[in-house]
């Protein structure tokens, strides 16, 4: 009853896989199946409903959809993402590794200076910002901006979404420039030589040569930063917890705060469908465009 | 002409990388003075002196050696189960050209992709479950007033065990992607002049395997590290007992003591806090565009 030498190669690689597909069904696959289980029952982690359970179908879809705290999570969401993956972080970390690429002196210390934020856990930098934003005329933010005629204010409190993206950028910075950078570094030489002697300006160089190549990498850096953005959480629970008054509830605070706060698991984990249905979207269309070899 | 042309586009670039420098840094600014400030408040001012207080008050009045502990066991603990479990599971995700190659991969990207705040109510739920199992078993075994220590470290909820495998679970595909592409550079060869040199399995892991694969091992190991360490959502659901919190939580409940916020110990607590994770990442640099691009090179 020998097995062939491919029969038992195959096996043991069934076999080595085994632990983190069974890390990965009990971890992952279980909850994501038992959160749409969950969503069509009136589960509660507290009152009747904690007891005994019911199966409501679509109820909590319907509810989900004429309520409006959960078209106010989307809509902030959507302008978190936009604010501060596509437009903050890329901006700045593409400009950062643009003018990085030239020789100039002290390079790494402007590198490290735009790493560190990204280094640092989310708990430190919703905590960090707090002397820069809470404290009326005391905050940093207030005692930079007053020379410049801008009145002091709680910034939390009168720009509260617009405040996350600024911290949420500052975060992002060095994702962008790193993978601007390595996709600067794949664009040959002499083509910004070839470019240089036909008398191209910087400018020129810049909108025609450089971004075009860069495009790439650029679609690479928006799925992977929209995703990463998406599943923000302890940044903003430590800095806003969604306050004021929802302005700064995003998604996944959205969902914490229905499950953990208001006890409604069922309702809760509806919004965590949605949540996962558009992220495995981001995913298909992360595998489907940038055609992934494996 | 062109000369001048360059330098300007030179100061630009000064100015710019100057400005984004100063917007970087500032928000640490405030940490750094605060945590040796005899008198630090929320506020950025200049030290009024030096001190060691709030870095003394980590370890002595508040329980900053305890969230120190229970932080680099789950997150030790964790990162080994990855490296493990991902090098076992990367090598044969490498070697093998079964038919279920490509569509686990391509689930490996989904699962990477699904957020942990969608799956955080769920989680729960299963846990609970897997908790009262695992309670179940303990009473049946040690004696009753035994039961909350041990469950303290086997638990699922409020235990060690279940926040260590829910970690490990969530970094797993990324570090399965990232040994399984490093597995795929080592030649086939070396193996198999090791088989005919008559070595059995454990001698061609130790030997070859794990010494060829030692840079995708690493990397999955930082990767794994700078993720756990910086996690906040997982402890905070899943951990309620003072004596096992972790450094986040710890901070983050100092943080909304209403009455007594002492900001130079938060800031000092902070900056340790961070310390880890910064060294970790300094080493991770060179990995980091390999792993993010992971899924475009295969």
């Amino acid at each position: 009853m020998a097995m062939t030498y491919e029969a038992r190669l195959a096996w043991q690689n069934r076999l080595l896989l085994l632990p983190g597909l069974v890390l990965l069904i009990a971890f992952v696959l279980i909850p994501a199946g038992t959160a749409i289980w969950l969503s069509l029952t009136n589960e509660a982690l507290n009152g009747a409903a904690a007891l005994n359970p019911r199966f409501v179908g679509a109820r909590n879809y319907v509810r989900l959809f004429t309520d409006g705290g959960f078209w106010n999570s989307l809509f902030v969401t959507f302008v978190f993402v936009i604010g501060s993956s596509v437009i903050g972080q890329f901006v700045l970390g593409l400009f950062a590794a643009v003018a990085l690429n030239r020789p100039l002196a002290f390079r790494q210390v402007f590198m490290a200076a735009i790493l560190l934020p990204n280094a640092v856990p989310e708990v430190v930098a919703g905590f960090i910002w707090i002397s820069m934003l809470a404290g009326g005329e005391h905050s940093t933010l207030s005692q930079v901006l007053a020379p410049l005629g801008v009145p002091s204010q709680q910034w939390l409190q009168s720009a509260p979404l617009l405040m996350i993206i600024v911290v949420n950028t500052w975060r992002g910075i060095a994702f962008a420039m790193i993978l601007m950078t390595s996709g600067l570094a794949a664009i040959p030489a002499d083509v910004y030589e070839a470019a240089r002697m036909d008398g191209a300006t910087a400018r020129q160089i810049f909108w025609r040569i450089t971004l075009p190549l860069l495009r790439p990498t650029i679609f690479l850096y928006m799925l992977v930063s929209t995703v990463g953005t998406f599943a923000i959480f302890g940044l903003i629970y430590t800095l806003t917890r969604g306050g004021p008054g929802g302005a700064t509830e995003i998604i996944g605070i959205y969902i914490y705060n229905q499950s953990f706060t208001a006890y409604q698991l069922g309702f809760g984990s509806a919004v965590a469908v949605v949540m996962l249905a558009i992220s495995a979207l981001l995913g298909a269309l992360y595998v489907r465009i940038l055609k992934v070899e494996v | 002409m062109v000369i001048r042309k360059f330098s300007r586009a030179q100061a630009t670039s000064y100015g710019f990388l100057f400005l984004l420098t100063i917007f970087c840094l500032l928000p640490f600014l405030w940490v750094f003075l605060a945590s040796v400030d005899p008198n630090a408040r929320q506020f950025l001012q200049l030290p009024q002196g030096l001190t060691e207080t709030h870095f003394v008050k980590i370890f002595t009045t508040e329980n900053g050696g305890r969230w120190f502990f229970n932080s680099l066991v789950v997150v030790g603990c964790a990162t080994a189960v990855v490296v493990v479990v991902g090098g076992l599971g990367g090598y044969a995700l490498s070697r093998t050209n079964a038919w279920w190659k490509r569509p686990f991969l391509y689930a490996i990207i989904l699962v990477r992709v699904l957020p942990p705040t969608a799956l955080i109510v769920p989680l729960y739920k299963v846990m609970l479950t897997a908790n009262n199992v695992m309670r179940g078993f303990v009473q049946s075994i040690v004696p009753a007033d035994w039961v909350r220590p041990t469950m303290q470290i086997v638990g699922f909820v409020d235990g060690y065990l279940g926040l260590i495998l829910v970690m490990a679970a969530l970094q797993l595909p990324l570090a399965l992607w990232i040994i399984k592409t490093f597995f795929d550079l080592v030649p086939k060869d070396y193996e198999e002049a090791a088989i005919m040199d008559g070595a059995n399995v454990f001698q061609r892991i130790r030997r070859i395997l794990v010494p060829l694969a030692l840079p995708g091992l690493g990397a999955a190991a930082l990767l794994t590290f700078i993720a756990a360490w910086g996690d906040f959502l997982m402890p905070l659901t899943f951990i309620s007992s003072a004596e096992l919190q972790l450094l986040p939580i710890g901070l983050f409940r100092a943080f909304l003591r209403v009455n007594d916020v002492d900001y130079g110990f938060l800031c000092a607590l902070a900056l340790l806090y961070t310390l880890p994770a910064i060294i970790a990442f300094s080493y991770s640099r060179r990995f980091l565009v390999q792993t993010f691009a992971g899924g475009v090179k295969g």
